[in-house]
Order: C-alpha cells, then sequence, then structure tokens
C-alpha cells in the first residue's frame, strides 16, 4: 500500500471508529431506557428489569462499549431491540430507497444548480442574476417538508398529476419510479438553490484570479475565458460542494422520506432514536458515516482528474 | 368529478409514460384487471411488535386485531362480549371456575395446525411467566390454574371469584392466543415480526417505513374475509394521507386527528368520517405527594381554573367531549352521579388563597407529541391567571418515560388506551399496585377497599355498584383531573363497505368489503 493510499485508508477508519463511538455515548447520554419503551406504559418494574438485563443494558457502559466494540469488528452489530432482527439488516434494507431519493434529487440540484450558479457569475448584477438569486435564497429559506407539503397540494390535489405518497405498494420499477417524481423533485429543487449559490461564489472567485484578467486584458473571447479556463477551475469547488451537497441531501431525505411516506434509512435512524433502539441507532450511523466519508474520499480522488496538479499532494 | 379507480389507472398510467419517456424503455405497466381486491390502511406509525405477551400501541394492536383470536371478543358496535374462538362458556356457582369450550375447525396460519385447549394455556402461562417479561402480567393476577382436559375445552380456576375475568381473556393484548408450535419453531425475537394467528388474515410481509401486507386467510373458521388482501401504508403525514385518501390511493384513514384535517373531510364528498368515543379520557394527573398539591383545596383550585369546555372548543373545534371521571360512557360501569367542577376562576383562586398556596410552583409534564405538547400551553395559561406559577416541560417520548417512571414529577398527562375493561383505566392509573414506575404518578391510594370489592364482586350489577362508588371517591379525591373524552375519528372512502369503527382505538377489516 502506497503511503498516500494507506493515509487515506487511516483517516477513514479513524473518523468512522470516532463517529461510532461518540454516537455510542451520545445516545446512551439521552435519558430514556429501552427497556422502558419497549414495554410501554403498563409496564412494571420487574419486567424492565428483567429486559434490561436480557438485553445487556445492566452491565456498565464502558463493558458494554467493549463488548459492542468487539462484536462490530467481527461484522456483528447486534440486533434491533424492538423487532428482534439484525440491526445491520435492517439498515441496508432501508438504504436503498434513501440512495436513490438523494441521487436523484442531487442530480436534479446539480442539473439545475450549476448553470444557474454560472449564469449568475458571469452576469453579475443583472436582471437575470437578481432574479435567480431570489428564488435560490427562498427555496434555501422555505423548509423542504413546507415545500413537500406544497407540492402534494398543487401536483396531487390541485393537478391531480403524481401520487401523494411518495413510495409504490406495486412492486413495479416503473410505478415506483413514478411514486419518486415529487419527492426527487422537492429534494433536487430545495438542494439546487443551495448548489446555485455555492456555485456562483465559486465561479466569482475564479472570475476575479489575475490569469482570467489577464486572459481578458490580451482579448482572449470571453466563451473561452468562462469555459475553458474560469469552468474548469471553478469545477474543482463544486466538485467539493457536490460531496458536502450529499450529506446536506441524505438530511433532507429524511423530512422529505417522512412528508411523502417513503421508507428509507432517515425515517428508520430518527424511529429508533425515538425508541432509544441502541443497535439499530449505531448501526445506522456507522452505515451512513462510511457512505459519507466513502463518497468524499472518491470526491477526493476525482479532484485529480479534474486538476493534475492534486494528483501528486 | 370521475370514478376514483379509473382516475388512478390514468394517473398510473401517464406517470409510467412521463417515466418510460424518461428511460427511453416505452413499456407500460401491464393490465390491472385480475389484480386482487386490496384493502390500504393508513396508520400513523410504524410497526414493530406484534407479540401479544409485549404488545402496546395502537398501530401494532390494530394490525394484531386482523390476525388473532381471543377466547371471547368485544362486539365493535356495542362493547359487548361475545364468542370468538369460544363458542361458549359457563362459570361455577361459586365464580371461581370459568370453562370455555372452543369451536372445532380453527386452524393458525402457514400450516401450523390446528387451534387447541394446549395453544390457550401456553398462551396465558406465557404472559404469566416472569421472563417472559409481559407488561400484562397482572392481568391475569387472578388465575390459579389453566387446565385442559380434552382439546376442545379449557377450564380456568380463579384464586378468588372475579366478574370482570372475561376482560382479560378477550381478543385485546394478553387475551390473544398464540401457537406453541409457532413460538417454540419462529423463537421469541423473530416472533415479535412474524406473528402466527387464527384470525381472518395471515401476516405476509412488513417493509419497514413503509408498509404490512396480510393475505386473506381462505380458511377463517367463520368464513374468508371480502378482500384479497391489506395493506396498512405508513403516511405519518396528515395532510398527505387526506390527499391520499381523497385521491383513491389509500381507502382508510386510520388514526386520524388534527382538527384541521378532520373538517377538510368532513365536508369532501368523496370521503364519510366516523366518530366515535373512545375508550379513554386524557388527564393531568397530580402527584398527591408533592406540596401544595397534598392539599385538597389546591387540586380543587386546579380544577376549577382549568376551561376545559373552551379547551374542546377552542382548541380541539370540538372533536372531544367534556370527561368528569376516568372513565368515558362506553364503559357498561360508566356514571355520570360525580362530583362536577365548573370554570370558576373566582373560586380558585379563593381557594388558592384558602390553602395559602397563592404562587405556589408547579411543573406541568407533557409528552413531546400533538396534541399534549400544545394543551399543556392553554392549561398553563389557565393556571396562571388564577395565581399558579406553571412550568412546562415537554418532553421527547423516552425522557418523559423516564420522567414519569420516576414518579416525581408534579404532574403529568396521561391517558390509558385500551379494552372498555373498567380495570385498565382504574387499576393503571389509581390503584396503589401501579405506583411508579406504574401510572399511578398521583400515588393515590384512596380506593384500594373499593377495588377489593370489585375484583371479588359475583354480580355484574354489584360490580357496578362498586365502580359507581370509586368513581365517586375519586373526583372528590382528585388524583386526576380528566380534562377530556377522547374521539376516535377514521375515515374512508365510499367504496369502502361494511365498516363498523369500535371503541377500542383499533379496527377490524374483517367484515369490509369495497365496492366500485
Amino acid at each position: 500500500m502506497s503511503g498516500k493510499a494507506f493515509g487515506r485508508t487511516s483517516q477513514f477508519v479513524i473518523t468512522v471508529l470516532g463517529i461510532v463511538t461518540v454516537t455510542f455515548f451520545l445516545i446512551r447520554a439521552i435519558p430514556g431506557d429501552p427497556a422502558e419503551y419497549i414495554l410501554g406504559d403498563y409496564a412494571t418494574a420487574e419486567a424492565v428489569e428483567t429486559l434490561r438485563r436480557q438485553l445487556g443494558l445492566d452491565r456498565p457502559v464502558f463493558e458494554q462499549y467493549l463488548i459492542y466494540m468487539g462484536r462490530v469488528f467481527t461484522g456483528d452489530l447486534g440486533k434491533s431491540v424492538i423487532t428482534g432482527r439484525p440491526a445491520l439488516d435492517e439498515i441496508l434494507s432501508s438504504l436503498p430507497p434513501s440512495a436513490a431519493l438523494a441521487f436523484i434529487g442531487l442530480a436534479i440540484a446539480v442539473i439545475v444548480g450549476v448553470p444557474l450558479g454560472i449564469v449568475t457569475a458571469v452576469r453579475q448584477g443583472s436582471w437575470a442574476d437578481i432574479a435567480i438569486m431570489i428564488v435560490a435564497l427562498l427555496g434555501i429559506s422555505f423548509p423542504v417538508f413546507w415545500l413537500g407539503i406544497a407540492g402534494i397540494l398543487l401536483f396531487s390535489q390541485e393537478l391531480q398529476l403524481l401520487p401523494a405518497l411518495g413510495a409504490s405498494s406495486s412492486g413495479e420499477v416503473l410505478d415506483e419510479l413514478y411514486h419518486l417524481i415529487l419527492p426527487s423533485l422537492v429534494l433536487g429543487l430545495s438542494v439546487a438553490a443551495y448548489v446555485t449559490r455555492l456555485t456562483r461564489s465559486a465561479m466569482l472567485e475564479i472570475l476575479s484570479e489575475d490569469y482570467v484578467k489577464v486572459a481578458r486584458a490580451m482579448g482572449v473571447p470571453e466563451r473561452t475565458v468562462i469555459w475553458k479556463l474560469a469552468l474548469k477551475n471553478a469545477l474543482i469547488p463544486v466538485i467539493a460542494i457536490i460531496g458536502v451537497t450529499f450529506a446536506w441531501a441524505l438530511g433532507s431525505a429524511i423530512l422529505v422520506e417522512v412528508v411523502f411516506s417513503r421508507p428509507g434509512i432517515g425515517t428508520m435512524i430518527l424511529k429508533a432514536v425515538t425508541a432509544r433502539d441502541y443497535q439499530l441507532v449505531q448501526a445506522g450511523v456507522l452505515v451512513l458515516a462510511v457512505s459519507v466519508v466513502a463518497i468524499n474520499t472518491l470526491l477526493d480522488m476525482a479532484y485529480g482528474l479534474v486538476d493534475p496538479r492534486l494528483r501528486s499532494r | 368529478m370521475f370514478p376514483n379507480h379509473d382516475f388512478q389507472l390514468s394517473r398510473r398510467r401517464f406517470g409510467a409514460i412521463l417515466v418510460a419517456g424518461m428511460l427511453g424503455a416505452g413499456l407500460v405497466s401491464p393490465a390491472f384487471a385480475a389484480d386482487p381486491v386490496v384493502l390500504t390502511t393508513r396508520i400513523g406509525s410504524d410497526i414493530g411488535n406484534l407479540d401479544p405477551a409485549r404488545i402496546f400501541q395502537i398501530e401494532n394492536q390494530t394490525v394484531a386485531t386482523q390476525i388473532y383470536n381471543g377466547l371471547v371478543k368485544y362486539d365493535e358496535a356495542t362493547n359487548e362480549i361475545v364468542p370468538d374462538l369460544a363458542k361458549s362458556w359457563e362459570v361455577s356457582e361459586d365464580g371461581t371456575t370459568y370453562t370455555f369450550h372452543l369451536n372445532d375447525g380453527v386452524t393458525f396460519h402457514k400450516g401450523y395446525g390446528p387451534m387447541t385447549s394446549d395453544d390457550v394455556k401456553f398462551s396465558f402461562e406465557r404472559v404469566l411467566d416472569p421472563e417472559t417479561g409481559s407488561n400484562y402480567k397482572g392481568q391475569f393476577a387472578a388465575i390459579d390454574t389453566i387446565e385442559t382436559p380434552d382439546p376442545m375445552t379449557v377450564v380456568i380456576t380463579l384464586k378468588a371469584p372475579n366478574s370482570g375475568f372475561l376482560h382479560k381473556v378477550a381478543a385485546f393484548n394478553q387475551g390473544w392466543i398464540v401457537s406453541r408450535k409457532a413460538l417454540a419453531d419462529i423463537g421469541k425475537d423473530q416472533y415479535l415480526t412474524n406473528p402466527i394467528g387464527t384470525g381472518p388474515f395471515v401476516f405476509e410481509k412488513w417493509t419497514p417505513g413503509r408498509e404490512v401486507r396480510l393475505v386473506a386467510n381462505k380458511d377463517y373458521f367463520e368464513g374468508a374475509p371480502k378482500v384479497d388482501e391489506l395493506l396498512f401504508r405508513l403516511i405519518k403525514d396528515e395532510t398527505a394521507a387526506a390527499v391520499a385518501l381523497e385521491n383513491g390511493e389509500i381507502d382508510i384513514f386510520f388514526g386520524l386527528q388534527e382538527p384541521a384535517v378532520i373538517s377538510r373531510l368532513q365536508a369532501s364528498d368523496k370521503v364519510t368520517v366516523l366518530d366515535r368515543d373512545a375508550n379513554h379520557t386524557i388527564n393531568l394527573v397530580l402527584n398527591t405527594t408533592n406540596k401544595p398539591l397534598d392539599d385538597l383545596k389546591v387540586r380543587q383550585a386546579i380544577i376549577h381554573a382549568l376551561n376545559r369546555k373552551g379547551l374542546i372548543e377552542g382548541f380541539f373545534k370540538g372533536t372531544k367531549s367534556e370527561a368528569a371521571s376516568v372513565l368515558t360512557p362506553s364503559f357498561q360501569e360508566f356514571t355520570d352521579d360525580v362530583a362536577t367542577y365548573a370554570y370558576d376562576p373566582e373560586k380558585a383562586k379563593a381557594l388558592l388563597e384558602e390553602a395559602g398556596a397563592t404562587g405556589a410552583e408547579i411543573e406541568l409534564v407533557a409528552p413531546a407529541f400533538n396534541p399534549y405538547d400544545k394543551v399543556v400551553v392553554a392549561l398553563a395559561a389557565d393556571l396562571e391567571a388564577v395565581g399558579f406559577k406553571p412550568k412546562i416541560t415537554v418532553l421527547e417520548r423516552g425522557a418523559y418515560l423516564q420522567a414519569r417512571n420516576k414518579g416525581e414529577v408534579d404532574t403529568v398527562i396521561t391517558g390509558v388506551v385500551g379494552a372498555p375493561d373498567p380495570d385498565s383505566p382504574i387499576l393503571s392509573m389509581l390503584s396503589r399496585s401501579a405506583f411508579p414506575p406504574g401510572l399511578n404518578t398521583a400515588h393515590y391510594e384512596g380506593i384500594e377497599d373499593l377495588i377489593q370489592a370489585a375484583g371479588t364482586a359475583t354480580s355484574t350489577e354489584e360490580r357496578k355498584k362498586v365502580y359507581a362508588e370509586m368513581q365517586k371517591k375519586v373526583a372528590e379525591d382528585l388524583p386526576v383531573v380528566p380534562l377530556f373524552t377522547d374521539h376516535l375519528f377514521i375515515a374512508h372512502t365510499n367504496k369502502v363497505k361494511g365498516f363498523t369503527q369500535n371503541s377500542l382505538f383499533t379496527m377490524s377489516a374483517y367484515p369490509v368489503s369495497i365496492e366500485e
């Protein structure tokens, strides 16, 4: 393994371990007890004690941590205390719908946001710039669940074009995609507003660089300046933006999932936190952390493709 | 206006074409003519535990209602106890021995064979076994022995006569019968989401976060259900659920609660909204061991200070009713012959002054879900107006349970959702045996003798009399302030026929059909 690859891998492992550890102690620091939650309103002290013993919650927290870490290295993330099913299976089965939503949403955000960001930067101060930035500001300011409800009321109730439910029960792929249109548009457009603003800033920064000024002064056609010189360099921060936005899209996907009644990792973790389903929360955070860190590592490598100077760093 | 079903097809096809165009595939979904009849019901929370020994939460109970039977059950319309798995039963003269005769030809789902008296014995003993950790162990406390003289007869002997015993074996929670063989095969952990019952629907698949699919039990002992499949769709947002109902994406809207959504659906000509008193009241439980709540005058001041009628009309837009007792009129043992307290802030001020408690701090603890987190604000405003210094603490469910189980908080908002068995709210909220970590955060022990008397009452009349006395005593002692009687709202499309709304906060899909 080269030094660089080793560095990346150990950074990856340390980040994930840190996240897992923090999650482990944080979820236990929140008031509330899984046994009390599982047994519900009529729980007797005796039943709570029995269940705590069965779940291993009667042991000291640090001991629980050592046991847990020991198991994690063998790939055993424990069982959900609510459903009794392996936590990793539960989380992995909830990943595809979230990933589909986040990727399609992100694709829409990039397809819409990047060109708009460039246009607004190039035509800084124009009517188009002001109009697009106002819309983008609105897009960022409106909470995504509000946009979701508005989308349902408009497209499902008034126009009757799209279903109010964001997931199909038929099991058919086409039907599933049809149900995905509205949620991914809502997510995509709300993230697009963010991408537009960030792309605009990146592009403006590049356009104020000396080499752009020099190129312009030397009479290089504006088209070449924008598309060949500036855009290529602006792509690096844009890729970084996409990395950050992916995590953000996953976060917003949780809200979109709730509004559109879609299953997914967001709703799963939310439910697990409420129920103090420790194993499920830990498994969920682990899977999310690995995906976000992995995507960012991949994007780090992608910089190298865009800018050869970054390959040797 | 066009019929919902056609509308759905055209929309679906539209979507299919749109997506197909996007993908360049050009294929449209196959014909729908041979599709099974699916009844789709909205639930507001995901399920997670369908084991009768451990079950709670209305969504779990609603799904379980379709899967299991009990020895007896509640008539959906009248709450009367009627036969279920037991076709008949006799009670010995001394009231201690119940002999149940089971129906022939009842089989468990998925090839688990005939249901016999041994399964009944197993189901109940499992609840009683401390290792099971069942919350309902106390419900069976009256049982001494369970015998099975033959496969079709169950004889249950009680430690003492108990006129309310049939409630305990009715088809709800601990009363549901499971298969001994299925539990051994599946294992108790896996069983939580792989239930095997004898009911009209067979559990097929649970997709977390999305839906629970059940299929009709064609061999159901009372005859096959009228639909082929029953789909419970998880839809958290009530506005989205209302649009989905009007569009025909779902057939039944279960767990309808938001006043604005209720009035909107009531105005729609595409759907029917049903409304019924629930079996529970929502109460402000007052900790009678904390100062100044240990003073009856202070508790009286609180109940006079609260504008409960205003809360029902203003906040809930009339979607709840007034309550004077923890029992609702849906109980046979209900009485309205109890002390009532009108909204009278002046009287409240005077009582508070008399008790020397003007300016007393009082903590109002509520769970962080709609509507309790908001109701508590109105309560605090009323209390402040008469001279209390209220402090609102809204806790997320886990933290709320922990605070309540410690039992030190001044007040909590609690309702006991369940069967029309008076023991359910009374023992859970007002008996000594339910001291924290139970629900008796009032630390009230004023009706212990009456609870004992009710347990051993042999006639229904005697039982009613005792419960009336209990309600009277509680209304005088005021360990709890009944805020309102909850209502259950269920909406369904006009295609849904044969639906009867019960008062258990569940629903039964067995009699339901869909007519185009």
